[in-house]
């Protein structure tokens, strides 16, 4: 089974990096230092993120399904990007298209979007995943085994978005090592590749998403500064603009009862069409009319720029709101970086040009450089390229806050908030006695909760009874370097810890989750076992490796009782993981780790006071004749 | 959570915002997750946790109010919103005639004026900054209360010019 793959012991995995695209997909790895683009069989390294569901479960991903679309319509799903993390309900749903959506059976039901394809249903997600898969296939191709993968989504990806895009990675098998923003990996491979420095702006218009962020390149240090964007805006739009028009050329003008196939006809004549206007002022495109008849239509570039004019300017704002968050002014830029195959329409570049005041880079393959930065990534990641030089510092697109007492929205984290970022909020009960507590976190600026994106409705339960007002809770808003949002609790006069429940607004619930990788998987129960015993051992051996380390780095930070206790626990744990019992390795790591909680907090006391300057150094050995870390937990393991 | 020592840094208002940059950097260097792909899952998320508290020290540090209320929170001094000393009526009048103006240059989309309102505000806003510079040269917690009333001048300030932000995003 292919999700076992990542532990094939006889292949040294290589890290890959992904570039999930709204159009097309790319993969590519690091060989000899330089990151590379992975070709399919033919050749191609661009696979067009296109799935075909035919029957008797028949999948065909890109070229193949590409061609397929023609035909089939409503059983080929192009864009899927575009649906990410999306709701039922979603406008996108909307807009000129093809496909069959599902009528949700439920409210809990329409929390994702999900296609009819034949007799059966898929979500965004296992979309996706396909789409992941196929990438995967041609990656193990050339580098036989697959280790941890980086995946790019754009920066203005909301946490339901990313959240999406990190299940398909998991549903297709991949560890997902991070998920990087498109623009930062395209400077990340364009900084570490030109080795330039200075303050660059990179203008992302891909086929659906469109994202501006403005960044610091000094010595290594990739610092974003502002970010901006809309997740619903690329060359797709502009293809439908010109769809329309098509359309009515063909006799059918909105309004009118358009099939799936001439639909799906008239988008592709329209991207085609744009395609060929980059170079040339006037195409003339043969389309099938009503009644069996053909059509010659030309279109020049004049009416194609009017065309999507409103389309290109409502990129400016996002670019002027994020140089005014930079506190920058367009000329004080030292260049502008164009990626995403829309930057090659020529009313675009002029449209950038004429906003930042000066001519964009033009020495950058727009297609490829996302991929080749996640690449350098996953490669720094992995522990293969010199990660002490590279700092990767990106910040939170969109402004967290909590919905309050007549449905405005408190900022806690704003947006350009550099990750990982936390917050912390204090609440009180209103009753007596209460319990339970429910918290609405959404993103987004807006003043009202109700203009945001809502993200989840997080459930505290456990307070303990206290008359109204006394019991406080302290939650935690974490968001980690993925940019998606993690809530802990704790009332402070117990100490208690709550357990919070997650409920998205939009996007699959962990039991969902579940359920699709145990369809996935050919065996089910079987291989899932399987895989959870194996993603033990790789734990177990990370915490073996890592405590071997740090016994030979930072052994003085242990006294004599704690290092035996440790060695112990050493032992009994890498005798468990020659075993097959999963609760055997679970007990093992708790143990060694509840043994080593103390000294790891000293090793990163350590770690912190060398990167300030090696003050403080002396100070951390000093505390360990009076650390009681390890007796405490022995005493608590005792009483049990 | 005190910032200063987060990032062993020098507790005082006139700090060089410049060097402590450069210890967010090197501090980033160290705890960014980045360098903990591959660790057993209790270092990561220790590693996480001390990441996510350097960059809010660094955040709390660049707020000249957070910068405030940190120092004055050394000294024992409460500076909730709440606690402050109460606003000066004056003050209170003026503010809301300004953010009527404000109100009125969003109704006009008038760019120019809001321009205008905001450069005033900018210019006074040095002015609080200096002040409270001034009362916070101090270790001493009794002389130090008297950045109370700048503080609280400074918050009004800052929230003008916030909005003033959100109404310049409406007309870009």
């Amino acid at each position: 089974m292919s999700l076992l793959d990542i532990f094939d012991p006889k292949a040294a995995p290589k890290p890959i990096g992904i570039d999930l695209g709204t159009t097309n997909s790319l993969v590519a790895h690091v060989v000899d230092g330089k990151p590379r683009c992975i070709a399919d069989c033919d050749g191609d390294a661009l696979v067009p993120s296109v799935v075909h569901y035919g029957k008797h479960d028949l999948i065909i991903v890109g070229k193949e399904a590409a061609r397929l679309a023609a035909t089939h319509p409503q059983e080929t799903i192009v864009s899927v990007k575009r649906f990410v993390g999306r709701g039922a309900d979603d406008p996108e749903t909307r807009r000129l298209g093809p496909y069959r959506f599902a009528e949700p059976k439920d409210e809990a039901d329409g929390k994702v979007i999900k296609f009819e394809v034949h007799e059966r249903t898929v979500n965004p997600v296992e979309v996706s995943a396909e789409i992941l898969k196929a990438l995967k296939k041609n990656a193990e191709g050339e580098l036989r085994s697959v280790g941890g993968a980086v995946i790019t989504v754009p920066a203005y990806f909301d946490d339901a978005q990313r959240q999406a895009t990190k299940d398909a990675g998991r549903l297709a098998g991949l560890e997902v090592l991070r998920l990087l923003n498109e623009p930062t990996a395209a400077a990340l491979a364009y900084g570490l590749d030109s080795k330039k420095s200075g303050t660059f702006a990179v203008y992302d218009l891909g086929g659906g998403t469109f994202d501006i962020t403005i960044l610091n390149l000094d010595d290594g240090v990739f610092q974003v500064r502002s970010t901006g964007g809309d997740s619903a805006l690329g060359g797709d739009d502009m293809d439908r603009a010109l769809a329309e028009v098509l359309l009515s050329e063909m006799g059918f003008p909105e309004g009118v009862d358009r099939s799936p196939e001439i639909v799906r006809i008239a988008i592709d004549a329209a991207r085609q069409t744009k395609h060929a206007l980059t170079d040339r002022e006037i195409v003339e495109v043969e389309l099938p009319a009503k009644g069996g008849k053909t059509v010659s239509v030309r279109v020049t570039r004049e009416q194609f720029d009017a065309l999507i004019r409103p389309i290109v300017e409502r990129t400016g704002p996002a670019c002027r709101r994020a140089l005014k968050d930079a506190g920058l002014k367009p000329k004080e830029l030292d260049g502008v970086i164009l990626v995403g195959g829309s930057t090659r329409v020529p009313s675009v570049r002029a449209f950038v040009q004429s906003i930042f005041g000066q001519e964009p880079l033009g020495d950058i393959d727009p297609d490829q450089v996302v991929a080749l930065g996640a690449a350098v990534q996953a490669d720094l990641l992995a522990g293969e390229g010199n990660a002490d030089d590279v700092l990767l510092l990106d910040v939170l697109p969109l402004s967290l806050g909590i919905e309050t007492m007549g449905g405005v929205a408190e900022k806690i984290l704003p947006r350009n908030t550099t990750i990982p970022a936390g917050a912390k909020q204090t609440f009180t009960t209103y009753a007596d006695n209460q319990t339970g507590f429910e918290i609405h976190v959404v993103q987004g600026e807006r003043e009202l909760a109700a203009d945001c994106r809502s993200l989840a409705r997080f459930t505290l339960r456990g307070i303990p009874p206290m008359p109204a007002g006394l019991a406080r809770l302290e939650v935690s808003f974490d968001v980690d370097a993925d940019g998606l949002l993690n809530v802990y609790a704790k009332e402070i006069k117990t100490g208690i810890e709550q357990t919070v429940e997650v409920k998205p607004s939009y996007g699959l619930d962990d039991e969902q989750i579940e359920d699709m990788l145990l369809d996935a998987l050919d065996h089910g129960e079987e291989d899932l076992a399987a895989r959870r015993l194996a993603e033990q051992r790789v734990e177990a051996q990370r915490m073996l490796m890592a405590t071997r380390q740090g016994l030979d780095a930072d052994g003085d930070l242990l006294n004599v009782v704690e290092r035996a206790h440790v060695m112990a626990a050493v032992d009994q744990l890498a005798a468990s993981v020659e075993g097959s019992s999963v609760a055997a390795i679970e007990s093992g790591i708790a143990n060694l780790d509840g043994l080593t909680k103390g000294w790891a907090g000293r090793r990163m006391d350590r770690a912190i006071a060398k990167a300030i300057g090696g003050k403080g150094v002396d100070d951390v050995a000093k505390t360990v004749e009076g650390a009681g870390g390890i007796e405490a937990h022995l005493g608590t393991e005792g009483e049990k | 959570m005190d910032p200063f020592a987060t990032l062993d840094i020098e507790p005082r208002f006139d700090l060089d915002l410049k060097s402590v940059e450069g210890r967010h950097l090197d501090l980033s260097r160290a705890l960014h997750p980045d360098r903990f792909v591959g660790r057993p899952a209790s270092e990561r998320r220790l590693a996480l946790s001390k990441a996510i508290e350097v960059n809010e020290a660094w955040r709390a540090v660049r707020d000249p109010i957070r910068r405030a209320e940190a120092l004055l929170g050394r000294m024992g001094i409460e500076t909730g919103e709440t606690s402050s000393a109460k606003a000066d009526p004056e003050l209170l009048m003026e503010m809301m005639e300004q953010r009527e103006a404000l109100a009125e240059t969003r109704m006009e989309r008038d760019p120019a004026r809001l321009a205008t309102l905001t450069a005033a505000m900018e210019e006074r806003e040095e002015k609080v900054l200096g002040a409270l510079n001034q009362a916070l040269a101090t270790t001493d917690p009794g002389a130090a209360r008297d950045a109370l009333p700048h503080l609280a001048e400074l918050r009004f300030v800052r929230r003008f010019l916030e909005e003033a932000s959100a109404v310049e995003d409406e007309l870009l």
